[in-house]
């Protein structure tokens, strides 16, 4: 079933949260210049270490499975790459971002032998490890990007890289280093990638309008997903011309995003409920359930007379209120897969500004809900 | 409460709700600094169009928002003189103590009696719909207060003008 | 020393600007959009076809278009249309309208707000609720991330 999980004596929000690969350490930020590992055993968590090296606020981690190594950025424009030593502590090594703003978002290659920070100074430097000169390097991605980078992802064949930012938009550019990597054979998508290349770029409304605030890419990468501040939903398909197919939702915008099979995503944001979309046979996205089922909490001694003084003071009917009814009592922040593989995704957990860590059972759900259907 | 109040509030309720959507974001123009953005105005697609909920001509509220900030001004109903010095003399003791309202902005918008500014950091700080709250119960109470203040004016300056006219 | 180095005028020059990086917003002036055609609106008010009437004014609203008399007759007529109908009438109205009609629709209330006459506000309260009962918070977001302007 969901399963509910706080950290400690945090309070603070959670900006973002990353899984090793067997899922028994989570690495988390509470909102500071730290991050923290935890290992869980039963329902306990133990802190084992804290990273303690950016001097401002973490804004995005990743945690690449198979090569053990944890990717952070922060606000202070650095990103680290933190790797084990004998007596399992986490040391760093400093990337040469070569950026003068905030670092917003950090993803590691599926070959995590790359990855991508995305940065308020309106670049993305894709960084690569040096052995020459044992460190990590970026080159960047400059153009045509005209406000911050907020959200990124890989697409499957390791070279291409999908961003979304603050000027409404969303493309989808080449991410080939050619020192490193042999030549990527064609996709749906195009086929010329030099470093840098242009795909596609999507804008969100054809006026201009709501911040992309997450990309994803479907596991077959032929399809991407994003959302924006207009509280929109959006699809589009290479195979199929690319075309942009919206949803305008009746919920407050959506932070993030990700894709649970070829057919479905899971989207989370201010509403405090990760609801669940599939594609239609158009590539029109539709709504399918919301994951979160929680009943009104039935308040004791609850009176006529109590209801209607709240009613009419300040206009809203319930009246006492100081817990939502949902489990995340704040905006959902950073929604990641848990288990499962990304072609069929089990559990996938959600963290947010109350604090809280939740992980969604989605086969259990599945069975749960009515209308909610996972092919 | 008045039958014309309440659809107000619900419609600022409302709009408030779906304003105070915000985000942690760096500046993208200063190194190493967060400002609000609906203050700095730097970047004009970090900015939301502001939008004004008014219940008539005299009494409106200004929702102004921005990525990681929002900055709400209401303009109080003020029929005479008296209330117009009283809701000046009011709002002015508040604003003076504005760092123990956490919230409130030091000076009032243009053609506003009183500003709030909310930021990211209050909203990671404090349940989001408890902030909404507090506004609406804000704009509930100052209406009230005032009429209050204004009867106990005019009782007491009844009071001292019959203290006054005994002597004759 | 120079004369002028009092002066701080340079200090407020806006450097910002220049900068070739700078978000700039992208064209959208058709040109060829004129808005709602006024004397068809007033014909289908005469005869009593609130609901096409309505449905004309939203469909034909000028988005990107950069002359203000256009947007300003658009505004007026549908502000017109808007206040033409009975209070008892305007949740059937908003229910026979789709998505996009609403956020239209929204973004007219919120600039009547804006501009408040006689009694105007209080039936605008109405048409607020109505729409929010249908469209959800959703369409004030939509109304308040749209750059396209009514």
């Amino acid at each position: 079933m969901t399963e509910i999980h706080r950290f400690g004596n945090i309070v603070s929000p959670i900006t973002c949260h990353a899984w090793n690969k067997d899922r028994t350490q989570i690495a988390l930020s509470p909102n500071n210049h730290e991050v923290h590992i935890y290992h869980r055993s039963g329902s306990e968590w133990k802190l084992l270490d804290t990273l303690n090296q950016h001097d401002l606020r973490v804004m995005g981690i990743d945690w690449a499975p198979n090569t053990n190594r944890i990717v952070t950025c922060a606000a202070d424009r650095n990103a680290y790459v933190w790797t084990q030593d004998k007596e399992n502590k986490w040391k760093p090594t400093l990337v040469l971002l070569r950026i003068n703003r905030a670092a917003t978002c950090v993803k590691w290659s599926p070959l995590e032998n790359k990855f991508a920070v995305g940065s308020g100074a309106r670049l993305i430097s894709v960084c690569y490890f040096e052995s020459e000169n044992d460190w990590w390097v970026s080159k960047h991605i400059k153009k045509p990007i005209r406000s911050t980078v907020t959200c990124l992802d890989w697409h499957p064949n390791n070279v291409l890289l999908a961003a979304g930012s603050t000027d409404f938009k969303v493309r989808v550019f080449s991410a080939y280093i050619k020192d490193i990597e042999k030549t990527p054979e064609a996709t749906p998508w195009g086929s010329k990638m030099p470093l840098g290349q242009l795909m596609v770029e999507f804008v969100n409304s054809e006026g201009g309008g709501g911040w992309v605030h997450s990309v994803s890419f479907c596991p077959d990468g032929n399809k991407v997903c994003w959302v924006a501040h207009d509280s929109s939903i959006n699809m589009a398909d290479a195979t199929a011309g690319s075309v942009v197919h919206k949803l305008r939702t009746e919920y407050l915008p959506f932070l993030s995003c990700t894709w649970i099979n070829n057919k479905s995503v899971i989207a989370a944001g201010h509403s405090c409920i990760p609801i669940m979309y599939s594609v239609d046979g158009n590539g029109q996205p539709i709504f399918v359930a919301k994951l979160d089922a929680s009943q009104k909490k039935e308040s004791g001694g609850l009176s006529a007379m109590r209801m209607f003084h709240s009613l009419d003071k300040q206009a809203r009917v319930e009246t006492s209120d100081t817990n939502l009814d949902s489990i995340h009592q704040n905006a959902i922040t950073c929604l990641c897969i848990h288990s499962g593989t990304r072609e069929k995704v089990l559990k996938i957990s959600t963290s947010g500004a109350d604090g809280q860590l939740v992980i969604w059972d989605l086969n259990t759900l599945e069975r749960s809900i009515q209308n909610m259907r996972i092919d | 409460m008045s039958a014309t109040l309440k659809p107000y509030l619900t419609a600022v309720r409302h709009t408030l709700t779906a304003a105070m959507c915000l985000d942690n974001f760096s500046s993208q123009v200063v190194e190493r600094h967060n400002k609000p953005e609906v203050e700095v105005r730097c970047s004009k697609e970090l900015l939301l169009t502001p939008v004004v909920i008014s219940r008539n001509e005299k009494e409106k509220v200004l929702i102004e928002s921005s990525v990681n900030s929002i900055r709400i001004s209401i303009a109080v109903k003020q029929a005479d003189e008296i209330e117009k010095i009283l809701c000046k003399k009011f709002m002015r003791f508040m604003m003076m103590r504005a760092e123990n309202f956490i919230v409130l902005r030091r000076k009032p918008m243009e053609g506003y009696d009183i500003s709030f500014l909310i930021t990211n950091f209050h909203t990671e700080q404090m349940y989001k719909h408890k902030l909404v709250d507090f506004v609406i119960h804000f704009m509930e109470e100052i209406d009230k207060e005032i009429s209050e203040m204004k009867l106990a004016v005019n009782a007491r300056a009844r009071i001292v003008s019959e203290e006054f006219l005994k002597r004759f | 020393m120079a004369k002028n180095t009092s002066s701080s005028a340079f200090r407020k020059i806006d450097i910002d600007q220049y900068s070739e990086d700078n978000f700039k917003e992208d064209e959208t002036d058709s040109g060829v959009a004129v808005g709602p055609d006024e004397n068809e609106v007033n014909s289908l008010l005469q005869k009593g076809k609130i609901v096409d009437a309505l449905k004309m004014v939203l469909n034909n609203a000028p988005f990107g278009i950069k002359n203000p008399q256009i947007k300003e007759n658009a505004f007026n007529l549908t502000l017109r249309v808007l206040l033409a109908i009975k209070p008892s009438q305007i949740e059937e109205m908003v229910n026979s309208l789709d998505m996009d009609m609403l956020d239209t629709l929204m973004k007219y209330v919120y600039k009547g707000f804006e501009y408040p006459s006689e009694g105007s506000s209080m039936h605008l309260l109405l048409w607020h609720e109505k729409i929010y009962n249908v469209g959800g918070v959703g369409c004030i977001v939509r109304v308040l991330s749209d750059t396209r302007r009514v």
